[in-house]
């Protein structure tokens, strides 16, 4: 049988043998993990290294940070990097490899080198930032518009961290008297768990999405600031997609992870976060004032034109009446002028000629009379000389006529030889008149005969 | 008046009302309508910004 080790024996052999092997301090690249310090100042962790593509877990090793190392390199580290020295972060240290019986493999932290762990840390943000971007999620939270009022506030938060308080209390404080409404949902903000812990939170708050008008992650500050959970692909893409605008308020001064690049709105710390929303909500109720002012202003200002215009209306009514008025009147006036001056025109012309008339009517009366009186001296000339030719015929008619009288008188007639013969007192004109038997009287110049007929004939004479 | 209208659909109304006077384009009575219309809004927003929504609260409290 060969001779066999008692276990301290053997790890004494391989303490001897590292020792020997790798005897000083080499300058290691890991990621930490299972960060912890203990009560007298030693930190305690552990190395991995993940395989590229799988992110599968391909070597470990114990780590230790001596308290007296440990209180030098922990604040310079995160002076350097503005990240705690916490887990889940590649590192470049410088390590001793070392075995102990007891306690077994671990590696001594001596110094550290942040400037590698900067580089990654870059590295892995521009890496998930260029992975955001093909996604094409990148800039989608920032482009929403957060409704307002920005007053209803779904808090992703730590319920214990000092941080949510402060948030609180600044909103509750906030100097305008707004109300506002902050609901929490629980998650791990630090550590290996805080990813998927604040994705549930997220996955939450979605579905009662409508209620609020953004989501807070906020952080405690606090000394430690592990913050590589907020550079996580998973984590940002989720917060870049979600449908209400996100504000991140992680608690740390110098970086900006990817979380606060999605974000709608970066803020500080919490109560930066909280002093957004105040502002938001100031802005909305100061833009409500002013359009409460312009309403009073402009409707001031639509009655007072209102008014103006009335008086205007008013006024040129007025005016216009009268301008009216003064012209109807003075057209009124300028036509009784004319009409006084047409009728007293039409007048004259009517007298002048009446005027005329009366002349001529005159004259032409004058006129008139004489040619009366002239043919009636003609007349009275002619009838005077007709009346004297009458007379004159008249006298010799008379003559004659008397002439003639004395010749054929009874006496005469008589004297010449002619007899009347009368019958019963009756002078006799017809032979018919006579009968035989008849006596008759014959008168003549110097008496009468009375002789019976014997015959008679009807034998005219002359 | 509504309280189911949101705080942007009450300013947008409000803003569309200013507007609308800016304008000059509104009748005197209808102005009077408007001006009462928008004191309400200005109420309703004013409301939204400081005065407790007990709906809200108490939908925010019952949440699981």
């Amino acid at each position: 049988m060969e001779s066999s080790f008692s276990l301290s024996e053997l790890n004494r052999q391989v303490r001897g043998a590292i020792r020997d092997s790798l005897p000083g301090a080499y300058w290691l690249r890991a990621e930490t993990s299972d960060v912890r310090g203990n009560q007298s100042g030693h930190c305690y962790l552990e190395f991995v290294e993940k395989d590229a593509h799988t992110q599968s877990i391909i070597a470990r090793a114990r780590g230790i940070i001596w308290a007296n190392v440990y209180r030098m390199l922990a604040p310079f580290f995160e002076k350097e990097t503005g990240q705690a020295f916490a887990s889940g972060l590649n590192v470049l240290v410088r390590v001793t490899v070392d075995f102990h019986e007891l306690y077994g493999f671990s590696l001594t932290v001596v110094d550290i080198d942040p400037t590698f762990t900067l580089g990654e840390i870059a590295r892995n943000r521009q890496r998930v930032l260029k992975q955001l971007e093909e996604d094409g999620v990148l800039s989608l939270n920032k482009e929403l518009v957060m409704e307002a009022p920005a007053n209803r506030i779904a808090v992703i938060s730590s319920p214990t961290a000092a941080g949510y308080e402060d948030f609180k209390d600044q909103l509750d404080n906030n100097p305008g008297g707004f109300r506002f409404y902050t609901k929490l949902f629980p998650a791990v903000m630090q550590g290996d768990r805080s990813e998927e812990s604040i994705i549930a939170a997220l996955e939450k708050v979605y579905q009662y999405k409508e209620l609020f008008s953004a989501v807070a992650i906020i952080r405690g500050g606090g000394a430690s600031s592990d913050l590589s959970c907020f550079d996580s692909y998973h984590l940002a893409s989720n917060v870049a997609q979600f449908p209400l605008p996100v504000v991140s308020g992680i608690g740390h001064e110098r970086d900006i992870t990817v979380l606060d690049i999605v974000a709608h709105t970066r803020g500080k710390t919490p109560t930066a976060v909280a002093e957004i929303f105040i502002a938001l909500v100031t802005k909305t109720a100061t833009e409500l004032i002013e359009l409460q002012e312009r309403l009073v202003e402009e409707t001031e200002a639509f009655l007072l034109k209102e008014q103006s215009d009335l008086l205007t209306l008013s006024n040129a009514l007025v005016h216009r009446s009268s301008l009216f008025l003064q012209r109807e009147f003075s057209t009124v006036q300028e036509l009784t002028v004319n009409v006084r001056h047409l009728f007293r025109q039409a007048l004259q012309k009517e007298m002048i000629g009446l005027q005329q008339i009366t002349v001529n009517l005159k004259h032409s009366l004058r006129q008139v009379l004489k040619e009366e009186t002239t043919a009636l001296q003609q007349h009275h000339i002619s009838l005077q000389h007709s009346l004297r030719e009458g007379l004159r015929d008249e006298l010799h008619f008379i003559k004659n006529v008397e002439q003639f009288v004395q010749m054929v008188s009874p006496e005469n007639v008589l004297r010449r030889g002619y007899t009347l013969s009368i019958k019963n007192g009756k002078v006799i004109t017809s032979s018919k008149d006579v009968q035989k038997g008849d006596t008759i009287v014959t008168r003549f110049k110097d008496g009468s005969v009375d002789s019976i007929v014997t015959g008679t004939s009807s034998k005219e004479i002359v | 008046m509504s309280t189911k209208i949101n705080y942007t659909q009450a300013k947008k109304e409000l803003e569309e009302i200013v507007q609308s006077i800016e304008a000059g384009e509104l009748d005197v009575d209808v102005l009077t309508a408007k001006v009462k219309r928008a004191s309400e809004l200005i109420a309703l927003c004013k409301e939204r910004l400081t005065k407790t929504d007990k709906e809200l609260q108490k939908l925010l409290e019952d949440m699981a």
